[in-house]
């Protein structure tokens, strides 16, 4: 049963009691539905675009990072139901990440500000008309006399350009704020190459790819993008693929993929980046011939004094250079959040310097397209001088959460708290609005009229897909509004003229595309999208100064003081912490959720003697914090990672009071012009209390079961199966079973096929749907695995059912280690588990009332109004993808408004039911429809499931396996594929493909 | 619960009636017996007591609409042949014709006046509903009529062109209904043709 609840005072135990002894409860059974009067509610008047049990798609931009990526917005009914890539966007190509995703999430949020609230007198909120609230803005800043001062995490395009100017010309000023911004990249640009801008990185063009510390596939510029480009190089192509070295102290999402990690010293990158230049120098004439000018001045940075300030090897650094330089084209990567400390300019132009010798400037590293940032650090700083020296009589914060992202050392509460008058346009009460006296929240992205100009080439527009949730006000026409009641300068702008935001982004793109038509065209389409421009950039006359000199840490160095490095992780800077898709996923590295951790290397960890899940406490000269700790061999010894993005108290019932704030260990001091994230030193204290930590993680290593399969660059050119791979590697034979059993299966298996001539399944003419999941290109990142919630319905669970191991993640992704001991060097594999909808299914024959079964079509069907919950075939899968619903999550996992964000087209599945991946049932029947109304044949590519549609490196093919033409047919031809727990002859319908190594030679 | 993103839509369209077509070999039940005697339009508007079915906020005629004057069931329940959804009439669809039909007689006048009220109220009318498949069997509309053609509504639904106050003829939340047309036309009988 789905949805329906047993009467009261009759559990369901006692109902199947009944129902068995003497069937009484056929009565109560038949229907399955109450006698509640239903009413059906018409539409006043048919609206054009929408047909009642049709999806409507709108083209849309995503505003949750600054890439801008393009979206197709699924609405039904006139709500929301599914976020997915714009096929045409040039940034992401139809795909989307995981945060992107969650969109949806912070749409129906319940911690959204219902309407417009002004601060009371005894400090409390009370609720007000938008009249009067923008009546109260305009009379403060009237009076305010020009002494207005905004903070925008606004996106670049027609809202900024406006907010600037209405700002300006009341004689304010805005500061465009990013909390992960991209401050050490433009200087070191500025320096080396006279331009501060962020270039483009192209990734698939790569075929070497060096990141120093950078964690490019999660939290870098534009990670969709290099994610698909990323894939594209890496992966394993007609005998070709690209090699990614990663040198970094922590192994994240981007280290994970790397076929060499060279762990080193924090803060030491640069020193190995001036080395390879000077190395590539030395050895053969750079190209461009003005590298060659840099000579002289690198000659002093030898391998061997890299080696001293990294504890990475002279000849590694050798071996690296010659590599980096001989594969055409290469790319290095630095800059981020993760490698933000004292020396991050250096690093920044150290590795401007190596890509310039290596000839990789304007072939991977791309200026021209203008990549839209934020001011930097160093104008919020400036901006909180004022507001502290009581310079502002009024504040607006926009997109911004300061007061979470913004280190406490910095004290930006006490300097916001002397500015008279604060205005909040948030659609959360966060931190930030918190302190406000007046909260106009805005609507979401997905709710109102705008644009983005994230890069020159792609111009991304906004339209309201639907009806606002709540009582709010697109932030444009509150300034708008606001403008005419403060008259003057302000009053007088063009803009202001417009009746409306709407109208005034309008006027602003007909001045561009010029017609209404190529206005709607834009529209329909997105934007307008096309290729980024290039321009040549050569050395600046500073770039001879690029050295290195060891970054300063706070806090106490030697044996005692571990290198503290806050990581961003799922939450990103925080604004993802109130959406509960996103607490639920996995972080890819560490595989918890819902709360924050410390990881430690297991060295240290026997060092100190402590296990997982002791709480520690982390004191820096700044702060103190409690943490439990998660013990993993992907970290330097001496560093200490903490997640950025939780610990928030404030920002709805999900975020407030979940985990920690890694920020409040920081100094605020800037310097040079940005946060310096990674620039202290804790101690670390035990306190003997120990949490249990939330992970979906089981066993860390694959024991030999080839769960995740990989061979090398070599194997796989030779054409190598994965078993003849592990026989070459000197493995044995990987076969569980007896002879006698392998003689059984093999009579079993050809008595099987004989068997499928006949029955149910030799359906003529019905297809047999399979799906093949590249390892060589799936990078771990979860985008899959939201797009699965977002698509089934799927229940978040919450820590305390993850700790007990009933998280119902239909497709999850496993992470295992190899290696790492010994001297091995450690490899992370990554594999995403789903339902493999095996022939000879083992859930199937134990279910005693036919509710796990086998379609003709060949999937395993789970049949949610026949289940009982006997959970017999949870415990038969070796697969562990059947998940059952322990509690009635179909009431309690969509609080309203989320339920508004619900498919209509998947059962929401009730207490009690097994649940498992259907492969997007949903998706095959809708399309079986619209084949048959148009009388024609399913064709190849007509069913995409949620995960495959989602993932950014089209690591997932699904399609029609007795179609020999079919794109999964084909990719289930190759070597390198093979079955998860092929020995227990369960036939699996999900092919993987074994991962390539790129490994070391020699 | 496949409805449940419909529930606090407000004023939005629950578009979720159960138009179906599935023509079977039983004999469809006669309608009752009202209608049988007294033609459609000579029944008083207030005299719903006495007819099956739920009484409706107003006392919509399918007999006179669709027997009478022989509209097709489309003209109203629009995205059936496409839609999964059948789709419910909107208030301008009833004020098309009834801006200026006013009613023949004092219990018809006193009928669509509510309609004109609420039209120009724009207060939508909330009509009980009737068919309804549990919430996890998926029935698509469109593949039915696809199937069995335009007019085979009332092979689930009943002789409706003879029913003055519309009430459930089969009871299509019974799977033995659905299954029962779907071995004698030899159509999938697959759970997951309409359970996912």
């Amino acid at each position: 049963m789905s949805d329906e609840t047993f009467p009261e005072g009759i559990d369901r135990r006692r109902f199947l009691t009944v129902l068995g002894v003497t069937g009484a409860g056929a009565a109560a059974m038949s229907g399955c539905s109450t006698d509640k009067v239903e009413k059906l509610v018409p539409y006043l008047v048919q609206s054009d675009d929408q047909i009642p049990g049709i999806p409507t798609w709108y083209a849309s931009t995503c505003t949750e990072c600054g890439a801008g990526c393009g979206l197709h917005v699924k609405t039904r009914e006139a709500r929301a139901i599914k976020l997915e890539g714009n096929p045409a966007h040039p940034v992401n190509a139809g795909k989307l990440c995981a945060h992107g995703q969650s969109a949806l999430q912070g749409l129906y949020n319940p911690g959204r500000i219902k309407g417009p609230m002004a601060r009371q007198a005894d400090g409390s909120f009370k609720p007000v008309t938008w009249d009067e609230a923008i009546a109260l803005l305009g009379q403060k800043l009237q009076g305010a006399g020009g002494k207005l001062g905004v903070i925008s995490g606004a996106g670049r395009g027609t809202f900024s350009d406006l907010l600037s100017a209405w700002t300006q010309a009341q004689g304010g000023r805005v500061v465009r704020y990013q909390a992960f911004d991209f401050e050490p990249v433009r200087a070191a640009n500025q320096q080396v190459f006279g331009t501060s801008e962020v270039p483009a990185y192209d990734f698939a063009a790569a075929r070497y790819i060096l990141s120093f510390g950078t964690d490019f596939l999660q939290d870098f510029v534009s990670p969709v993008e290099h994610q698909r480009g990323f894939a594209e190089s890496h992966g394993f192509n007609d005998g070709q693929m690209a090699k990614h070295v990663m040198l970094a102290p922590r192994l994240s999402l981007t280290g994970m993929n790397a076929d060499e990690w060279v762990t080193l010293r924090p803060g030491s990158e640069a020193a190995i980046a001036l080395a390879m230049t000077n190395v590539i120098l030395a050895e053969r004439t750079g190209n461009p011939a003005d590298a060659n000018g840099l000579r002289g001045a690198l000659a002093a940075w030898t391998p061997e004094q890299a080696q001293e300030a990294s504890g990475v090897g002279a000849e590694v650094i050798r071996r690296l250079a010659r590599e980096f330089v001989s594969a055409q084209p290469s790319l290095a990567v630095a800059g981020g959040i993760s490698t933000q400390h004292r020396g991050a300019i250096q690093l920044c132009a150290a590795v401007n310097l190596l890509n310039y010798v290596a000839g990789n400037v304007g072939r991977t590293v791309k200026f021209g397209a203008d990549l839209d940032t934020g001011d930097g650090y160093g104008a919020v700083e400036s901006l909180l001088r004022t507001m502290e020296q009581g310079q502002l009589a009024v504040a607006i914060v926009h997109d911004a959460n300061p007061a979470y992202s913004l280190p406490k050392s910095g004290g930006f509460a006490a300097k916001f708290a002397k500015v008279p008058f604060k205005v909040s346009t948030s659609l959360y009460l966060d931190e930030t609005s918190q302190l406000c006296d007046l909260l106009l929240p805005g609507h979401h992205a997905l709710e109102r009229w705008d644009d983005l100009r994230p890069r020159k080439g792609a111009t991304g527009l906004l339209q309201p897909v639907m009806e606002p949730v709540f009582q709010t006000m697109a932030t444009g026409d509150v300034l708008l509004k606001a403008a005419q009641k403060v008259g003057g300068a302000v009053a007088a702008l063009p803009a202001v003229a417009a009746p409306s935001y709407e109208a005034h982004l309008k006027a602003q793109w007909l001045t561009v595309v010029g017609t209404d038509e190529a206005w709607r065209a834009a529209l329909q389409r997105g934007g307008i999208y096309g290729d980024s421009p290039v321009t040549s950039v050569r050395l600046a006359a500073t770039a001879a100064n690029v050295t290195y000199t060891a970054p300063a840490f706070d806090g106490e160095a030697g044996p005692e003081g571990f290198y503290f490095a806050p990581v961003p992780s799922v939450m990103g800077d925080g604004r993802f912490a109130n959406r509960p898709w996103m607490l639920e996923l996995s972080d890819p590295v560490t595989k918890i959720t819902w709360h924050s951790w410390v990881e430690m290397h297991p060295e240290t960890a026997r060092r100190i003697d402590v296990r997982e899940g002791e709480i520690v406490q982390l004191t820096s000269p700044h702060g103190t914090l409690s943490v439990p700790v998660y013990i993993t061999p992907g970290i330097h010894p001496e560093v200490l990672a903490v997640p950025l993005g939780m610990g928030h108290t404030a920002f709805g019932d999900f975020a407030t009071g979940r985990g920690v704030n890694a920020l409040d260990l920081l100094d605020a001091k800037d310097g040079q012009g940005f946060l310096p994230y990674q620039a202290t030193r804790v101690t670390l204290a035990r306190t003997r209390e120990f949490k249990q930590v939330a992970k979906t993680e089981g066993t860390t290593r694959q024991l030999g079961r080839g769960i995740a399969d990989a061979m090398t660059l070599a194997q796989a050119k030779a054409g190598m199966t994965p078993a003849l791979a592990r026989k070459a590697e000197g493995h044995e034979e990987h076969e569980i079973n007896t002879e006698l059993e392998v003689e059984a299966i093999e009579g079993f298996r050809e008595s099987q096929l004989e068997q499928r001539k006949r029955g149910a399944y030799a359906v003529e003419g019905q297809p047999m749907w399979g799906m093949v999941i590249d390892l060589a290109r799936c990078t771990g990142c979860s985008a899959c695995v939201t797009a699965c919630y977002a698509e089934n319905n799927i229940a978040w669970v919450g820590e305390e059912a993850i700790l007990k191991g009933r998280e119902m993640t239909w497709m999850r992704i496993e992470r295992y280690w190899e290696g790492g001991e010994d001297g091995d060097p450690l490899e992370a594999r990554v594999v995403p588990v789903l339902c493999q909808h095996c022939d000879n299914a083992p859930c199937e024959p134990v279910c005693p009332v036919y509710a796990a079964y086998h379609t003709p079509d060949g999937l395993n069907g789970q049949v949610y109004n026949r289940c009982v919950g006997t959970r017999y075939c949870g415990n038969n899968c070796p697969y562990k993808v059947r998940y059952f619903n322990w509690s009635a999550y179909n009431k309690t996992a969509f609080p309203e408004p989320l339920n508004l964000g619900l498919n209509p087209d998947v059962t929401v599945r009730g207490r009690g039911v097994m649940e498992k991946c259907t492969f997007c049932i949903q998706r095959i029947r809708g399309a079986q429809h619209t084949a048959r109304l148009e009388d024609r044949e399913l064709r190849d590519g007509d069913v995409v499931t949620a995960c495959a549609q989602a993932c950014p490196s089209n690591a997932i093919t699904f399609g029609n396996m007795k179609d020999p033409a079919s794109r999964v047919a084909q990719a289930q031809q190759s070597p390198r594929g093979y079955h998860v727990l092929e020995d227990l002859n369960v036939r699996p319908a999900v092919t993987y493909l074994a991962k390539v190594l790129h490994r070391a030679e020699g | 619960m496949r409805n449940l993103a419909f529930l606090g839509a407000g004023s939005l369209l629950l578009a979720l009636g159960a138009l179906a077509v599935v023509p079977r070999t039983r004999p469809v039940q006669a309608a009752q017996s009202a209608s049988d005697t007294l033609p459609a339009w000579k029944l008083a508007a207030g005299d719903t007591a006495n007819l099956k079915g739920p009484k409706q906020p107003v006392f919509f005629r399918h007999d006179i609409h669709s027997g009478v004057n022989k509209m097709t069931c489309q003209y109203c329940h629009y995205s059936v042949a496409e839609s999964s959804e059948p789709g419910i009439p909107t208030m301008a669809t009833c004020m098309g014709c009834h801006l200026i039909i006013g009613g023949s007689d004092s219990s018809h006048k006193v009928e669509i006046k509510k309609v004109r009220d609420a039209w120009n109220a724009k207060q939508p009318i909330e009509w009980v509903r009737i068919h309804s498949v549990a919430r996890h069997a998926h029935f698509p509309h469109m593949r039915h009529i696809k199937a069995l053609g335009p007019n085979a509504c009332q092979t689930c639904h009943g002789d409706v062109a003879r029913m003055p106050q519309v009430f459930k003829v089969n009871n299509i939340n019974n799977m033995g209904f659905c299954i029962t047309c779907h071995v004698e036309r030899k159509i999938s009988r697959d759970c997951t043709a309409c359970h996912y």
